[in-house]
C-alpha cells in the first residue's frame, strides 16, 4: 500500500518536474534548433542540415555585433555602479533607527515606476538640461531600474551581520573601516556577487529605457526588436542561440567550481 | 598590567529612563569584581560605558586615574567576553582567537604561538583550524574567552558569560574563570544575575537595583550585614520581619515581633518603621522541648528541599520564618498548628533597613 501510494506521488512529481522544465526550457531550446536551420524560413532544421552558417555569418553583421558590445559594456557599468550604490544604500540602513523604513521605500521606489514612465520621463529631463543621448544616459537609467533590486538582495544578505560581531571587533581594537573590510564585506559576499549578476542582466534584457535613452548606439534588445519587426535575417537567432549558451556555459563553469570546492 | 577602575558620579539616561543614576564605585587593579543584580538594573549599561561602547550623560569613568571618557572602544586597555560570544562566523578559531593580534600588526610565527598559548590557556590545544560555528556551547565560551585573554587586557569584561550553558557547564566555566583571573593577573569584571556565581568568584561585588548599587562589599559581608532589605532577599536571607518595637539595653539592641522579644544586632537603625529585622536561616534551630529559647512559633509547614528541609513558622500576627533543617534531624512528629521553642545562634538577627522592602502580603 505504502510502496504503491509512494510510486504513484514520486510520478506525479516527475510529471509536474518535467512539464515545468519543458515550460521553461522549450522555447529557449526551440530558438537554438532554429538558429542552427540553415533555410531563411524559421523552423526545427532536419538532423542531416544541421549547419553554423548563421553563426559564420554573425561577426560580419555590424549593427548586431555593435549593440552587443555596447550592452555588454553598459550592463558592466551598470552593475559595478549599482552594486557600490546599493551598498552603500544597505549601509545608510544598517545604520538608520528611526528613518529607516522611509530610506527602504525611497531606495525601492523606482521598481515600481514603468519603464515607460519613467524612460520617457528621464529622456525629457536630459533634453531639456541639454544632455544628450549616450550610453551614459541609458547607464542612468539602467542605474534607476537595477538599484533597487540590488539593494534588496545586498539587504538580505546583511542578516548575517550582527551588530554584536561589529562591536566585538571594536572591542579587539577595530576602526570603523577594519570592521567593515574584515567583518561586514565577508559576510555579505553572497549578497555583493548575487547583486553584480541581477544588475548586470536586468540592463543587458532591460528594452523600454534603452529605447528612450540610447543615443546613435543603441542596445542589444532594442536592435533585435527592430531587427525582428523588419523581416530578419535569421543571424538574429544565431546571435540569441550564442547568448543562451554563453549562459548555459557560465552556470556550468560556476557548478563545477562549487562542487570542486565542496570536495 | 592590571587597571583600576573609577566610576565618577556616572548617570546614563535614555530619555526619561535612567539607566544609571549618580553612581560611583572604585574596582581596585587586579580585582575580581561582580556586578549583581537583575535584569533592568543597569549593571549591563555601567559594562558598556567601561567597554566605551556608550557614553554617559554625566560623570566620568578612569583608568588609573586618568579619565578615558573620550576613548573609544577600539582605544581602551579592555576586552569583553560577550554574552552572545559574537564570534566571527567566517574565521575558524584561530582566526577568531588571532584577529585581535593581527590588528596590531602581529603575524607569521609570533601571530602563532600566541594563538596557541591562548588556545592552551583555555584548554582548547589544536582546535585551531576548526570551524567555530560547528562547536559546543562550552568550546565555544572558551574560544570568546581565548580572544579576549589572547590581547592581554588590563580589564576583562565579563558579560553575563554562563547564561545559556547548561548546569554542569557553568560550573566548569566558573572554575574556569577563578584559574584565569589567578593565572592572569588583570583586573577581572563579572556581570551576572547569579548570585551563585558572584559569591563563588568575587574579591568583592555590588549590589545593583534601579540604576542605583545598592551595596559594595565582600561577599561575606552581605550576610553578616546586608544594607537594607532588597539585598538581604536578593542574596537569599528571605526571612524579614517588621518589629513592633525596638529597645536597647546594655548596648543590645531587642526587637519585639509580635510580642516576642529577641536580641539583633543594630547597626544605626533604630526606627522600627524603617527597619526590618533580617533572619538568616542557618542561624535558627530548634531548641529542645522544655529548653530555654527565644521564641515560641507555630508550626505552619515543612518543605523537603534534598539535602535539607524548609520549616517553616509562624508569630502570633502572622508574619513567618523559615529554618533549615537537616533532612534527617530527629524533630519528632511536628503538627501544623503545634508550637515550636525555637533558638538563636549569636547575630542570627539584623536590624536593617526597610528601603526595597516589598508591601507586606
Amino acid at each position: 500500500m505504502m510502496i504503491r501510494e509512494g510510486l504513484f506521488n514520486r510520478i506525479l512529481l516527475w510529471a509536474i518536474t518535467i512539464a515545468g522544465l519543458i515550460v521553461i526550457y522549450a522555447p529557449p531550446l526551440y530558438l537554438l534548433a532554429v538558429s542552427f536551420n540553415p533555410a531563411l524560413q524559421p523552423g526545427v532544421p532536419r538532423l542531416s542540415d544541421l549547419s553554423l552558417t548563421w553563426y559564420a555569418a554573425l561577426p560580419h553583421e555590424r549593427a548586431l555585433v555593435g549593440a552587443l558590445q555596447q550592452s555588454l559594456i553598459i550592463a558592466t557599468i551598470t552593475a559595478v555602479l549599482a552594486t557600490g550604490m546599493s551598498l552603500l544604500a544597505a549601509l545608510a540602513y544598517f545604520e538608520l533607527r528611526a528613518t529607516r523604513t522611509a530610506w527602504f521605500l525611497t531606495v525601492i521606489l523606482p521598481m515600481f515606476v514603468p519603464g515607460v514612465i519613467q524612460g520617457l520621463a528621464l529622456s525629457a529631463v536630459f533634453t531639456r538640461s541639454g544632455i544628450k543621448a549616450s550610453t551614459l544616459t541609458v547607464i542612468a537609467g539602467h542605474l534607476l531600474w537595477a538599484m533597487p533590486f540590488a539593494f534588496i538582495v545586498i539587504l538580505t544578505s546583511f542578516a548575517a551581520v550582527r551588530r554584536s560581531y561589529l562591536t566585538a571587533a571594536a572591542d579587539l581594537g577595530a576602526t570603523r573601516w577594519r570592521q567593515f573590510v574584515d567583518i561586514t564585506l565577508p559576510l555579505i559576499r553572497p549578497g555583493l556577487i548575487s547583486a553584480v549578476i541581477f544588475s548586470f542582466l536586468l540592463s543587458l534584457n532591460e528594452f523600454t529605457r534603452a529605447f528612450y535613452l540610447a543615443g546613435r548606439q543603441n542596445t542589444l534588445p532594442v536592435v533585435l526588436f527592430g531587427k525582428m519587426n523588419s523581416g530578419a535575417s535569421p543571424v538574429i537567432y544565431a546571435m540569441s542561440g550564442a547568448i543562451f549558451l554563453v549562459s548555459v556555459g557560465c552556470v556550468a563553469l560556476a557548478s563545477v567550481h562549487f562542487l570542486l570546492r565542496r570536495n | 598590567m592590571a587597571i583600576s577602575i573609577q566610576v565618577d558620579h556616572v548617570s546614563r539616561e535614555y530619555g526619561p529612563v535612567k539607566a544609571l543614576d549618580d553612581v560611583t564605585l572604585d574596582i581596585k587593579a587586579g580585582e575580581f569584581f561582580t556586578l549583581l543584580g537583575s535584569s533592568g538594573c543597569g549593571k549591563s549599561s555601567l559594562l558598556k560605558l567601561i567597554g566605551g561602547f556608550d557614553t554617559q550623560t554625566s560623570g566620568r569613568v578612569c583608568f588609573d586615574g586618568k579619565d578615558v571618557s573620550g576613548l573609544a572602544a577600539n582605544k581602551r586597555p579592555v576586552n569583553t567576553v560577550f554574552q552572545s560570544l559574537a564570534l566571527f562566523p567566517h574565521m575558524s578559531v584561530a582566526q577568531n582567537v588571532g584577529y585581535g593580534l593581527r590588528l596590531r600588526g602581529l603575524s607569521g610565527s609570533s601571530l602563532d604561538s600566541r594563538i596557541n598559548d591562548a588556545l592552551d590557556l583555555v584548554e582548547l590545544s589544536g582546535f585551531g583550524p576548526r570551524n567555530v560555528n560547528i562547536l559546543s556551547g562550552g568550546q565555544r565560551q572558551r574560544v570568546a574567552l581565548a580572544r579576549a585573554l589572547v590581547m592581554e587586557p588590563g580589564i576583562l569584561l565579563l558579560d553575563e558569560p554562563l547564561t545559556g550553558l547548561d548546569e554542569r557547564l557553568r560550573q566548569q566555566m566558573r572554575d574556569e574563570f577563578g584559574r584565569l583571573h589567578k593565572r592572569t593577573g588583570a583586573t577581572f569584571i563579572l556581570v551576572t544575575h547569579n548570585q551563585d556565581e558572584a559569591l563563588s568568584l568575587s574579591d568583592r561585588m555590588a549590589v545593583m537595583h534601579k540604576g542605583r548599587i545598592e551595596q559594595v562589599d565582600a561577599p561575606a559581608r552581605f550576610f553578616d550585614a546586608p544594607a537594607n532589605a532588597f539585598v538581604a532577599r536578593f542574596i537569599g536571607i528571605d526571612t524579614l520581619l517588621r518589629p513592633e518595637k525596638i529597645d536597647t539595653a546594655n548596648g543590645q539592641a531587642e526587637a519585639t515581633i509580635a510580642g516576642q522579644t529577641l536580641p539583633v544586632r543594630a547597626d544605626g537603625f533604630l526606627d522600627p518603621a524603617a527597619s526590618v529585622v533580617a533572619i538568616r536561616p542557618d542561624r535558627l534551630f530548634l531548641a529542645p522541648q522544655g529548653a530555654p529559647s527565644s521564641l515560641l512559633l507555630t508550626v505552619v509547614g515543612t518543605t523537603f528541599r534534598g539535602l535539607h528541609r524548609d520549616l517553616k513558622l509562624a508569630f502570633s500576627d502572622g508574619q513567618t520564618l523559615v529554618i533549615a533543617i537537616e533532612a534527617d534531624a530527629d524533630i519528632g512528629q511536628l503538627t501544623v498548628g503545634q508550637k515550636v521553642p525555637v533558638g538563636l545562634k549569636p547575630d542570627a538577627a539584623v536590624l536593617v533597613s526597610s528601603a526595597g522592602m516589598p508591601q507586606a502580603g
